[in-house]
């Protein structure tokens, strides 16, 4: 029987960078909610979150961003998923400049793209350097200011919305499942929706969290669109109140916490990085 | 004079035992095989020798020293990887030079061991190139050049054709073979690969679920296999079984056909069921020559094999696998014959299960 | 889309290949839309004057005023430092969870957190770090109360590039986590074993064989980070208000039409920030292509 003279090593300086990264991660979250608690006076209590649960603003901007999101999620499905489709399937060659832009969003960040979203839509579209006119305004009307949020969300979420799409797509070999269904007579209507739809399910539902986590924190294009968004409201309730926004700032972590939670187990592997900023 | 010894050597990962009573003694300049199935404690003994895994029990001395305790990179013995392991972001020069560059020699002398492994694979012209621009045999060369560099005690190969077309894996193992036997090192070379291992060792160990089954030359592997597991695993192999009917004259039955025993059947009684074994090649037609053992038999079906012929037979009841090289002017027997076979009494080999 | 006849296997032909662009036009239609044309009219702006005609002078003035200049340093500068910060502390973090040897648990749990921290930034960022640093802050009181240290008489100021940067590291760390786990995850446990079998030691592993094959991705990382903090708005404007005049805020500025006779200037700075992205990108991009390759 011999000694074992190398001891499994115990990995020290590993425990130390982890629990300094502990240390920093979870401190603020502590400090916010332990501030959130202290609303009423010498009373730890959650009045704080029920005041600001309570507060009609509340609901509607978060109901309103909420709308928001879904719409930029159903609307950056219909475009993205059969654009996904069609360049598997009949333009491979596209796919370089499709992915291109895909990238662009990440040279142009919210604030940017804003700015450009305000200029071109907000006054007159001409035909530059001159005076002709083609569209009125589009920040006059409501209605076109809607138009717009959605788009410029969609411009935010387009990078991971479409990866997800394509790996699913790829994941699944949609070309051949689509020549099986085909040797086997379905139409196109057919295929789409019970057979493309159903197997990309996981990377839609991934896709759809992180676009909703990224439009629930937005709150550049909001504010200057003039949007009534959950992000813009967060912000103005910190310069008059206290308590409300560490409360709701804690909730917000949590549902996006549950968010990525969630994404994290259907996709059981790479997480990914996005958000306002 | 023994160069690498093992002795007792045994591995248990918690309830599970990877090698058990392992013990092996290897002269200088031997080339041994560890062969045997996924799974069955051939690498982990391996690894044991290079130092990646501590024996729970056991002691493994080179040239009397026991290393069992030192670390991997203190113990001087040169591992080539199934793959490869090349460092990627080093030519190949560099990769091969890297052990000696750990050990500070000198430039000059780096150099010209470089240029002279380089030449023992081969690869002259390949010193600048970097793995990712050699095809996979060239990288395992280098892999094989980079462990040689260091002069080792003892060469160490796990499974490192694997990765490899069929084609290379031939040419290659006789490659490694012949640098082996030029620098005269003591080997020990992982293969599941039955063929492999008795092309191009002196002696082989066949292993399964961590025991050691059988040690000997190729030669003896193959002729003489002592468990129906080694018998299976190395070559092809017609078993059956049988009862023994006269354990003196090595008389035993298989379906109510007699057959005359080598071995194997002295220490065994009367009424005893067992095993018997024979090797396709073993029998012949009995219109060609009658040997010990002639038995009637049924003409199943015949396989055409290139260089061999392979007959199905049925005797008794089993079928038998008979090979038969072929021949432009042999008359072929058709499905439904009746007709003979013979073998001789060494043929039959009786088996342990 | 119609078909006649499905041939069962083969793709159509490109046999009218204009007519497969169909099927993109959508997509295309609306990058030209929300992309393309903003972004070409923030472009074309940069070089029109007050009466609408092309001119350098707003390109020029980027160099010239001293305020945009110094906002693009600014930017620049706490883009590095939180980068370089970010991307050391973030390997480290990466290292513990992988080839550092920590249980499998912890990895799962730091690469789903950070997929939720690099999602946190902006205003509820601000506010978390409020309540932590800020002059009544968690923190704050911690030191002062058990410690006796007080921080801000120490000189130290949530509301400043230090503070800031302190802030940002909390979206940083995670990135560079979520981007050096796989690339970790990708050094081969023989490429270790080798070198051992070799001789060498755990420091000469590190130094001459894992770092070096890590190094693109690293430093590609790092460049990624870079980017993530230049173009950065909401936290630093929710922090600070404003008053750290880095390059996003001073845009910001102009969209409101806070400041400026001439408001083309603004289309010039932030067809600078773009120019300054783009090529993080494009350095980016090329360190990537280093690194599959030998990692192949």
């Amino acid at each position: 029987m011999n000694i074992t003279t190398r001891i499994r090593k115990f990995p020290f300086w590993s425990w130390v960078w982890f629990l300094l990264g502990l240390l920093y991660f979870v401190m603020p979250l502590l400090a916010t909610f332990e501030f959130s608690l202290g609303m009423e006076r010498d009373v730890i209590g959650f009045k704080a979150y029920q005041t600001a649960f309570a507060d009609p603003e509340f609901l509607e901007t978060f109901g309103y961003s909420v709308f928001l999101a879904t719409m930029t999620i159903i609307v950056s499905i219909i475009l993205i998923v059969p654009t996904a489709y069609w360049i598997r399937l009949r333009l491979p060659e596209a796919r370089r400049t499709v992915e291109f832009i895909t990238l662009l969003p990440f040279v142009i960040p919210a604030i940017i793209l804003v700015f450009g979203l305000i200029r071109v839509y907000s006054s007159p579209l001409n035909i530059p350097f001159t005076e002709v006119t083609l569209i009125k305004p589009l920040t006059n009307f409501n209605f076109g200011t809607n138009v717009l949020i959605v788009g410029g969300y969609m411009v935010l979420g387009l990078p991971y919305m479409y990866r997800s799409v394509d790996t699913g797509m790829r994941t699944v070999d949609v070309r051949t499942l689509t020549e099986a269904a085909q040797s086997l007579g379905a139409s196109w209507y057919v295929i789409i929706t019970r057979v493309i739809l159903p197997n990309i399910r996981t990377a839609l539902l991934s896709g759809a969290l992180l676009t909703f986590a990224i439009v629930l924190g937005e709150v550049v294009l909001a504010s200057f669109l003039g949007i009534p968004a959950f992000g813009p409201y967060l912000f103005l309730l910190g310069q008059h109140r206290a308590y409300e926004p560490a409360a709701l700032t804690f909730a917000t972590f949590l549902i996006t916490w549950a968010a990525m939670g969630i994404i994290q187990l259907i996709t059981g592997g790479q997480g990914q990085a996005a958000g306002a900023h | 004079m023994t160069h690498l010894a093992l002795k007792n050597i045994s591995k248990h990962f918690g309830e599970f035992t990877a090698v058990n009573d392992f013990n092996l003694e290897v002269k200088k300049g031997e080339f041994v095989s560890f062969l045997g199935p996924s799974g069955c404690g051939k690498t982990t003994t391996l690894r044991m020798i290079a130092g990646f895994e501590t024996p729970t029990n056991g002691k493994i001395t080179i040239e009397g020293q026991d290393i069992t305790d030192k670390a991997p990179s203190q113990r001087n013995v040169g591992m080539v990887f199934q793959a490869y392991a090349l460092f990627p972001n080093m030519t190949v020069a560099q990769n091969i030079g890297f052990g000696l560059r750990i050990r500070k020699e000198p430039e000059d002398s780096i150099k010209k061991r470089v240029a002279d492994m380089l030449a023992l694979i081969h690869l002259e012209q390949k010193g600048d190139s970097y793995p990712y621009q050699l095809s996979g045999g060239q990288q395992q060369r280098v892999a094989l050049a980079r462990a040689l560099a260091i002069r080792p005690e003892v060469l160490l190969l796990d499974e490192p054709l694997s990765a490899l077309d069929a084609k290379i894996r031939v040419s290659l193992r006789a490659e490694i073979r012949a640098i082996q036997r030029e620098l005269g090192i003591t080997a020990i070379y992982v293969t599941h690969d039955q063929e492999e291992a008795l092309s191009i060792s002196d002696r082989i160990v066949v292993m399964s679920e961590g025991e050691m089954d059988q040690v000997g030359t190729p030669f003896e592997i193959y002729n003489f296999p002592k468990t129906v597991f080694v018998a299976n695993f190395v070559g092809s192999l017609n078993t059956a079984d049988a009862e023994v009917l006269d354990p003196e004259n090595g008389l035993v039955a298989m379906d109510g056909v007699q057959f005359e025993a080598g071995e194997g059947t002295s220490y065994r009684k009367k009424g005893d069921k067992v095993k018997i074994a024979i090797r396709p090649e073993r029998f012949n037609f009995a219109s060609e020559q009658k040997k010990a053992n002639v038995v009637d038999c049924t003409i199943a079906n015949i396989t055409f094999l290139g260089s061999v012929v392979r007959i199905q037979v049925i005797i008794g009841k089993t079928k038998f696998n008979m090979d038969t090289f072929n021949n432009p002017f042999l008359e072929l027997p058709r499905i439904g014959d009746k007709d003979q076979v013979s073998c001789s009494r060494e043929a039959v080999l009786v088996l342990n299960d | 889309m119609t078909q006649t006849t499905l041939p069962a296997s083969k793709m159509p032909t490109p046999r009218s290949n204009l007519r497969n662009w169909i099927g993109v036009i959508p997509f295309f239609l609306f990058a030209l839309l929300f992309i393309f044309l903003p972004s070409v009219r923030l472009f074309i702006g940069s070089f029109t004057n007050a009466d609408g005609q092309f001119t350098f002078e707003n390109v020029i003035e980027l160099f010239t005023q001293k305020y945009i200049l110094d906002s693009y340093l600014l930017s620049i500068r706490i883009s590095a430092v939180t980068a370089l910060g970010g991307g050391i502390f973030g390997f480290l973090l990466a290292y513990s969870v992988t080839v550092g040897g920590l249980p499998k648990s912890l990895r799962s749990a730091l690469v789903t957190f950070s997929g939720v921290a690099s999602n946190f930034a902006g205003v509820p960022l601000a506010f978390a770090f409020v309540a932590t640093l800020g002059r009544t802050g968690f923190v704050t009181a911690v030191l002062k109360d058990v410690f006796g240290l007080n921080i801000y008489d120490a000189g130290f100021n949530l509301y400043s590039f230090m503070g800031l940067s302190l802030t940002y590291m909390y979206f940083q760390f995670p990135l560079m986590v979520l981007i050096m786990a796989p690339a970790l995850d990708g050094l081969k446990r023989e490429w270790r074993e080798a070198a051992e079998n070799l001789g060498a030691n755990s420091m000469q592993y590190w130094l001459r064989i894992a770092l070096p094959i890590l190094l693109p991705s690293i430093l590609g990382a790092m460049i990624l980070l870079f980017g993530n903090a230049f173009g950065a708005y909401a936290t630093a404007y929710a922090l600070t208000g404003g008053r750290l005049p880095i390059i996003t805020i001073q845009i910001g500025a102009q969209v409101r039409g806070d400041v400026l006779h001439n408001p083309n200037l603004g289309n010039a700075m932030a067809m600078g920030m773009v120019f300054i992205m783009a090529i993080s990108l494009a350095g980016y991009s090329w360190l990537q292509g280093k690194t599959e390759r030998w990692l192949r």
